[in-house]
């Protein structure tokens, strides 16, 4: 029994998702509603007391840090590698991971929860709220889900935001020069990863990220965009915020 | 054959110099002091994730004409160019675990440890310096990021609150730790792993720096770890590199924080 604990196909959520759509994998889906606190309700608490999505659980085992799962996921079942064999690919793989997840995403989703998520609950009752954010286990995401929800990111913080989201932008697009895809040679968790942050990019930053400046981000994001695992899994989307990726149809 | 370019053993250039010992892998060593802002400089091995480099200052592995950055990342390198070693053993949940370690110490353990290590041990170093000549030089790091953790030593932003808050911060990766070691005696399981030798590297400068948060009283786990470790041979050589006294004392500003808080 293999079941997947999810949000929309994007960011975490999207990456288990489209690893497992591309092995031809099936599972039981439980969609949690991010917008409604769903992951931090005690039966989900049960199954990943930190209360941070998505969980895969197999085998009565748990899994809870969305890349790593997608090296679990590629290394346990059967279907297309997604990973290179090549030790020096699979560095590159892992190392523009860690680049998304931890400096190009974080920025980006700054952006995204200020103008997004923030607004899409700061209307509901004030105590309402006060009480979700009692509820969340981790305090990082306590003081996250506080700035979105009460706007109290700084200037300061969303500036430095806008900064790398633009200089990440710019790196990928180099990286896309002479790379055709984020490990180097084939299609690989790497372009997952990346496209689970990026699909949105030539709308969310659309001066810096389209056609004219940066032709290879679109290419890349327009392959994989028309990948049949991307339009299984992005069919999943229940919200404005995953059809944001029709964007990247090609206009005939 | 494989070029290491690392400072003394402690932290980030600790892990490689195990990794390469444990798997009897031959090297040769391009040792460089960080103070010296050699690893800046013209002629140092680089590529664009090393300029990059979200963990800034080090350790470099060079293997023919490909330079590989990010210590974790470059363990798991080690592992899979000499199986022989096994040194990501197990199955896949195992190796699921060995890596979620592994992003766990980057993120969550290390820009705390290196906080603490920096104001103590690299900031009396910086300030011993010309002041001039080390502001011009500083304000030629790039980039910006890597610019602004090596001021934030010198300037004052690590006082005694901001030093506070990053004990609070690390008391949970810390209680993370001594529960898993309770379960089992590797971090990802029953047998050691790349894991092991991230993490060691990381939780060792602290019964030194927080011994309110690891000592033998309050978490007697990761001090046993700590023990077992030193006892292998590859990590009594890694050690042995060593070319001050002191290199449980070197420190470089490492990974920063999360920017969420």
């Amino acid at each position: 029994m293999l079941t997947l604990y999810h949000w929309e196909p994007n960011a975490n959520s999207g990456k288990p998702m489209l690893a497992l759509a591309e092995k031809g994998v099936e599972y039981e889906s439980h969609y949690l509603d991010l917008l409604n606190f769903d992951q931090h309700k005690p039966e989900y608490l049960r199954i990943n007391p930190d209360g941070t999505i998505p969980a895969l659980v197999h085998e009565e085992k748990i899994l809870t840090e969305s890349t790593p799962m997608m090296e679990y996921i590629d290394e346990r079942f059967e279907g297309p590698p997604l990973r290179p064999t090549d030790p020096k690919e699979r560095w590159r793989m892992r190392w523009w991971m860690r680049f998304f997840d931890s400096y190009f995403a974080p920025s980006l989703s700054m952006i995204g929860w200020s103008v997004f998520v923030g607004p899409a609950v700061r209307n509901r009752d004030r105590a309402e709220l006060e009480a979700a954010i009692e509820r969340i286990p981790l305090e990082s995401r306590r003081i996250a889900w506080r700035k979105a929800m009460f706007n109290e990111f700084s200037q300061a913080e969303l500036a430095e935001s806008r900064r790398r989201a633009a200089f990440g932008t710019d790196v990928l697009e180099r990286h896309l020069t002479t790379h055709p895809w984020i490990a180097g040679s084939s299609f690989s968790l790497g372009d997952i990863n990346g496209f689970n942050l990026g699909y949105a990019l030539p709308l969310s930053q659309p001066d810096r990220c389209n056609d004219e400046k940066t032709p290879h981000i679109l290419e890349w994001l327009r392959k994989i965009y028309e990948r049949p695992a991307t339009q299984a899994t992005w069919a999943k989307g229940r919200t404005q915020m995953a059809s944001r990726v029709s964007v990247l149809q090609r206009k005939s | 054959m494989l070029e290491l370019y690392h400072s003394e053993p402690n932290i980030y250039s600790l892990k490689p110099l195990i990794a390469l010992n444990e798997a009897g892998a031959p090297y040769t060593s391009r040792y460089f002091d960080p103070t010296s802002f050699e690893q800046h400089s013209e002629g140092f091995p680089r590529n664009v994730e090393s300029g990059l480099h979200l963990e800034r200052e080090g350790p470099i592995l060079v293997d023919g004409a490909t330079v590989l950055s990010s210590s974790f990342f470059i363990l798991e390198y080690i592992a899979e160019a000499f199986p022989a070693a096994n040194l990501l053993p197990g199955d896949a949940y195992e190796h699921y675990r060995a890596r979620a370690w592994g992003q766990f110490t980057a993120l969550q353990l290390s820009p705390g440890v290196c906080a603490l290590g920096c104001a103590r041990y690299l900031a009396p170093v910086l300030k011993s310096r010309d002041p001039n000549q080390l502001k011009a030089r500083l304000e030629r790091i790039e980039p910006a990021e890597r610019r602004a953790a090596w001021v934030a030593v010198i300037d004052g932003s690590y006082d005694e609150k901001t030093l506070a808050g990053v004990r609070e911060r690390l008391a949970m990766p810390v209680r993370r730790f001594e529960s898993a070691l309770a379960r089992t005696s590797w971090l990802a399981g029953s047998a050691y792993s790349v894991a092991d030798i991230d993490a060691f590297a990381m939780l060792s400068p602290l019964p030194d720096l927080a011994p309110e948060l690891v000592s033998a009283s309050v978490t007697p786990r990761i001090v046993q770890f700590l023990h077992r470790m030193r006892e292998r041979p590859a990590v009594q050589q890694a050690l042995a590199v060593a070319r001050t006294a002191r290199p449980q004392e070197a420190f470089v500003p490492g990974a920063e924080p999360s920017r969420w808080g």
